[in-house]
């Protein structure tokens, strides 16, 4: 059969939702097959990429995320941070999206951040006297927000795919997502005014106690921001660190969690996720390699060149492409295909690795929500019982902003390149 | 097909029961490894490798059991609007293309197994390397079973004998 043939159909299967591994699996074998090398290489690389020390971050952190998620740990959180921010106009929408941000940061933008928060803040929201629409779109779009931060999944993942540095990305996209959820949490004071959202005056006994109850929970940041940025940890120690004190936490301190029946169900449930990160890994890392031997990048971008010269230019077609990837691929399979092309490109444009990687992730975040297949359109509508168009539209602010977040972050370099200049990580 | 529901549900329980284990036994010692390297200066010269094996265990073993509840990650633009039972249709090709491919991943993999075992190289103390990767073709074979499993059940509800799934939004 002719490759375009072959290509042709295994599009097909794609887009009609056959396991994206599959497919890259078997694009990587028939690459393999027809440059003369034995198939087993492919495990070969599998093998290879599997025993990357990093890639040990990515189950501890996702347990210890699901951990975090199935415990009381977020009402706890909410308390907290509505007893010291609820005085502010619309402060409860910037608490919805600083708590969704952190557990977002944790569990991948998967949907458990709906799941787990958004049933607990969109009534809450309700009760006081948000608008249903803006609540709504509070919550979808809080479902992927976070994953700028560490010890965020998709930028490990982008670490281990790039062959660049992880504690350089963590550095370099903390200010982007502060800027993220800086221009959201002040549309929402702006819709908190204008609603006439009652304010709960600062009181400090109750802060107090709400600080009291999640004594346990609040050095949790500290361990993973801290140790990392501080350089005391590795990203994979934190995640060890981090996965364990979670577990004796809600297992013996609070007890929110019983030993043997609720962790083996959240070490499952958890353990689904990664291996279905996995197994993309597997069959993407044989192909990364051929694409790269076959001097595939070049090739494209040869082709592009002919057609861009200037860098602003190739940022803003990269922009558009990346939305179209965001809507039609979630962020794991993304990385693992899209990443290994664009990479070499961009350099060629004169762009920072770790300024690609920003924006890069950023698109995705807003693939999350835009029509037709955002993820968390389609979760919220599921999760709230609302009409998938009305999440839609209840969406459409947050996108404008977040559109306008990305125009500053691909055209200020600086945002992303500053804080590693600071630390000075490599 | 009765047999093979039971052997697909059997099976998820123990890839699950070993699952659980290993996690369990990679947090202890991931985490040992931190205190002994920070506190005292040492650690098991050992520990870190046979960490980085469980992660490949714990990964396999995870999408075994993920493939079980259609868990794996795909582009679902086009399915989330077509009725149920066209779906189902799709999920036989779709699926079935999975079987055939894990099968022949799990055969470059016991290739790979092989040349390891002849070249004799050990990955900690004494073990061989294929000890410790002896999950990657015997998890390709599971996943291919689970898939197996998968088709026959679309089959049987694109074919009207069964009723589809109730809701099928995946949140992992």
């Amino acid at each position: 059969m002719p490759t375009f043939l072959v290509g042709a159909l295994l599009a097909l299967l794609a887009f009609l939702g056959a396991p994206l591994f599959t497919i890259i699996g078997a694009v990587a074998m028939l690459a393999f097959g027809a440059a003369g090398y034995e198939p087993s290489l492919v495990a070969a690389e599998l093998y290879r990429i599997a025993i990357n020390p990093t890639l040990v971050a990515i189950p501890l952190f996702t347990f210890a995320g699901y951990l975090l998620a199935e415990s009381k740990a977020p009402v706890r959180l909410v308390n907290l941070a509505r007893a010291v921010f609820g005085w502010i106009p619309g402060g409860l929408a910037v608490v919805a999206l600083l708590t969704c941000a952190l557990f977002t940061a944790f569990t991948g933008a998967s949907g458990v951040t709906i799941v787990a928060l958004g049933a607990l803040l969109f009534p809450m929201l309700l009760q006081e006297s948000y608008p249903e629409r803006f609540s709504l779109g509070v919550i979808t779009t809080s479902g992927s927000l976070g994953l700028l931060f560490p010890p965020s999944l998709p930028l490990i993942l982008y670490a281990i795919t790039s062959q660049t540095s992880i504690d350089r990305l963590f550095a370099g996209a903390f200010l982007p997502g502060l800027l993220l959820v800086a221009l959201l949490a002040g549309y929402g004071i702006w819709v908190g005014r204008r609603a006439r959202v009652p304010r709960t005056p600062f009181r400090v006994q109750a802060a107090a106690a709400a600080m009291r109850s999640a004594v346990w929970e609040i050095p949790i940041p500290v361990i993973v921001l801290g140790g990392i940025y501080s350089g005391f940890f590795t990203a994979t120690e934190a995640a060890a660190v981090t996965a364990f004190y979670v577990f004796v936490v809600q297992v013996f301190v609070t007890r929110d969690l019983k030993l043997f029946t609720d962790v083996p169900r959240v070490m499952r449930d958890s353990m689904l996720l990664v291996g279905a990160i996995f197994m993309i890994i597997g069959s993407a890392m044989g192909l990364t390699n051929y694409l790269i031997d076959e001097e595939v990048p070049a090739k494209l971008f040869a082709w592009v060149s002919q057609f861009i010269s200037s860098p602003l230019v190739f940022l803003v077609v990269l922009n558009l492409f990346l939305i179209v990837v965001g809507m039609m691929m979630d962020v794991f399979s993304a990385i693992f295909v899209v990443v290994p092309l664009i990479i070499p490109i961009a350099r060629q444009y004169g762009i920072d690795d770790t300024h690609l990687a920003v924006i890069f992730l950023a698109n995705l975040e807003i693939g999350y929500l835009t029509p037709p297949v955002g993820l968390n359109l389609f979760i919220s509508s599921l999760r709230f019982e609302r009409p998938l168009l009305d999440v839609v539209r209840a969406t459409l602010p947050f996108i404008v902003i977040l559109l306008a977040a990305l125009m500053i972050i691909t055209y200020v370099p600086d945002l992303s390149l500053w804080l590693v200049r600071v630390l000075g990580v490599q | 097909m009765k047999l093979l529901r039971a052997l697909d549900r059997w099976l998820t329980k123990g890839e699950t029961a070993l699952l659980v284990l290993f996690l369990g036994a990679m947090l202890v010692l991931a985490f040992a490894q931190v205190v002994l390297r920070n506190a005292f200066n040492s650690g098991l010269l050992w520990g870190d490798t046979v960490v980085r094996h469980m992660v490949l265990w714990v990964g396999f073993l995870g999408a075994a059991v993920a493939t079980s509840g259609d868990g794996h990650i795909g582009i679902d633009a086009l399915t989330k609007f077509i009725s149920p039972r066209v779906k189902a249709g799709v999920r036989v090709l779709t699926n079935l293309f999975a079987v055939v491919v894990c099968w022949y991943l799990a055969q470059g993999s016991y290739g790979f197994l092989t040349s390891e075992a002849e070249a004799g190289s050990t990955f900690v103390l004494d073990v061989p390397v294929w000890v410790g990767a002896l999950v990657v073709p015997v998890g390709y074979l599971l996943i291919a079973f689970h898939f197996l499993v998968r088709v026959l059940e679309s089959f049987l509800v694109a074919s009207g004998r069964q009723a589809p799934p109730a809701t099928d939004v995946r949140v992992h």
